[in-house]
């Protein structure tokens, strides 16, 4: 095993656990079935690589559309990323989040998801095309004199920091009264608006959070990548990250952290190495892999509904003891 | 206040579905320190007719005011911060939030509560928790309940459930409290406990308007007591000069 596809191995991890916190947040914390969480991961990624790249006319670029490029220093790009995952989250929430029932917002944001990428792939003068954007610039790759093989350490150090800081916040905000209104609402909508609490407010709210959380990871992914094309941000990716939450448990930042190990990493890997074993067509394998995605998400649905990791009991200092046998109720309460 | 002043009065209530006319002009008046009952048959438009003065369904038309305020465009979580919160026809618990989550929950002055008290930290939100971990507790122990406090609220009995609903109601401080068939769905050894709280909670100054089926446990606690039939207010009274009107008694009381 090779240096670069150990750090390519941990550089996905991060990504992928920082966009599953996010999607936790959302779907497993707040309900909201976010299935257009790709596109947010998307605008970061897009949003930084303009951020950093030189305009469309320098040389060695031209050869590509795109708009802006303003060659920001890091981390400006990493953090415009973030913003670009927000901003984009007002707009989408503001259709999809406000009058229509929750399982129409889920059909509202996978059309969108569908929609963002057919606009993206066509309008070329916009971010490239299909071919996409290619060269971005790796962040400070230019100031830091060090060997290849430094710097891609470095950068999982950066990606590990950016992982330790979304749990932090993911988890003061899961942990706290405000996380509790939001498991509140996912349990029942109707009975928190009834109780004082605006649900509107609420989910736009885990929206735009969980859309900035998105859009960091898409940075990490393209300044590590260095190209970015619509055909790696089409909707299925957001079926896997719901695999890898439903897999991994539900409403628990462990268990979102452990899922984006199992499923999107693991798939990939599995798949890479019988890839090399040279089973049937080239393209049986890769389909095989969604047959897997799809049996895992119905599999857990069905028979450990709560994941592997589930959703922990919050009691509070000096209450009556639990009776042992209702402790944990695992595989119970199917929804 | 004084006590001729109505706390809710709603006034030519319209509620339409798509040409079926569920609430078909009601008008009522709640006055303080009662509880108001409200009857009629199955689809006569009373659990509507909570929803629209909750402000979970809009009103078609007709207009409502709740302590002297015109509440009518409100949506359901102003109505309920101003006082005025309902309970649910169906069981309505946070099933996979414990028993004392699902009272903290409903608590209306926690600093933890937005996102930025949430990034703040324990240290910034802590001490209000624990304060209103109190409320809760002496509310659990008011209703009997402090034994399932960490229990899921979904493995609660239906009448466990019922007190876990107005429990989360008092956390409000509410001025008027709405009930739709509190006793639904509960033991009958349960329903008279049920009752004994309610009856204190009016004790206690609460008002409170109740659609119920159960209809010697009405004539128990409600005085007045308002009949619907087919979206309309068709009597109103105590229930004993109701059981004497040939049209209340025709629509409703027949057996």
């Amino acid at each position: 095993m090779n240096s670069y596809y150990l750090v390519n191995l941990l550089i996905f991890a991060g990504v992928d656990i920082i966009a599953c916190l996010a999607l936790n947040l959302q779907f497993g914390v707040s309900g909201v079935v976010n299935f257009s969480f790709i596109i947010f991961q998307a605008a970061g990624a897009y949003a930084a690589a303009i951020l950093s790249m030189p305009p469309d006319t320098a040389p060695d670029f031209s050869f590509q559309t795109y708009v802006g490029g303003y060659q920001l220093a890091f981390p400006l790009p990493w953090i415009g990323g973030a913003l670009a995952g927000a901003l984009l989250a007002v707009p989408v929430g503001l259709v999809a989040l406000r009058k229509l029932r929750s399982d129409y917002q889920a059909i509202a944001l996978l059309v969108t998801s569908i929609i963002a990428n057919t606009v993206i792939n066509n309008a070329r003068p916009l971010l490239n095309g299909a071919a996409g954007v290619a060269n971005v610039p790796q962040p400070l790759s230019d100031q830091l004199n060090v060997s290849i093989q430094t710097y891609q350490f470095l950068y999982v150090g950066v990606t590990a920091i950016c992982v330790a800081i979304v749990w932090f916040l993911a988890a003061r905000i899961v942990n706290s009264p405000y996380g509790r209104t939001l498991r509140a609402m996912r349990e029942n909508e109707t009975a928190v608006a009834a109780l004082g609490k605006n649900p509107t407010a609420l989910k736009m709210t885990i929206f735009i959070v969980g859309g900035a959380i998105a859009g960091l990871s898409g940075a990490i992914l393209v300044g590590f990548l260095q190209v970015w094309a619509p055909s790696t941000w089409l909707y299925p990716e957001t079926i896997i990250l719901f695999a890898a939450v439903i897999v991994g448990g539900r409403g628990n930042n462990v268990g979102a952290i452990l899922g984006a190990l199992l499923v999107p990493l693991g798939f990939e890997e599995v798949t890479r190495l019988l890839g090399r074993m040279n089973i049937g067509p080239p393209t049986l394998i890769p389909a095989l892999e969604w047959v897997c995605i799809g049996l895992l998400i119905l599999g857990f649905l069905w028979f450990r509904p709560k994941g592997v990791v589930p959703e922990q009991r919050r009691v509070f200092p000096g209450a009556p003891a639990v009776e042992e046998e209702t402790r944990w109720v695992v595989g119970k309460g199917a929804r | 206040m004084p006590v001729s002043e109505p706390m809710l009065g709603a006034r030519d209530i319209h509620r339409h579905f798509e040409g079926m006319h569920a609430v078909d002009g009601v008008s009522i008046e709640v006055m303080p320190g009662r509880i108001t009952g409200l009857i009629g048959p199955n689809g006569a438009g009373k659990s509507t007719f909570m929803a629209v003065l909750a402000g979970t369904l809009p009103a078609s038309s007709g207009s409502i005011v709740f302590q002297g305020e015109d509440i009518t465009r409100l949506p359901a979580y102003q109505r309920a911060r101003r006082g005025l919160v309902r309970t649910f026809q169906l069981p309505s618990e946070f099933g996979q939030l414990t028993v004392l989550e699902n009272l903290l929950v409903a608590a209306p002055d926690n600093r933890g509560e937005s996102l930025l008290g949430a990034l703040l930290g324990k240290r910034y939100w802590m001490p209000d928790e624990m304060r209103l971990v109190e409320q809760a507790r002496g509310l659990l122990k008011r209703f009997g309940m402090s034994a399932k406090e960490s229990d899921y609220a979904a493995s609660l009995s239906g009448g466990q459930k019922r007190l876990v609903e107005i429990m989360r109601a008092l956390m409000l401080r509410p001025r008027l409290l709405l009930l739709d068939e509190p006793m639904s769905g509960v033991h009958p050894s349960i329903v008279n406990e049920i009752a004994g709280y309610l009856e204190q909670l009016r004790d206690d100054g609460l008002t409170l308007l109740m659609v119920e089926h159960e209809l010697h446990m009405v004539e128990r606690l409600c005085d007045p007591v308002v009949v619907m039939a087919e979206g309309k207010v068709i009597g109103r009274g105590s229930m004993a000069a109701l059981r004497q009107e040939r049209e209340v008694v025709d629509a409703y009381l027949v057996g």
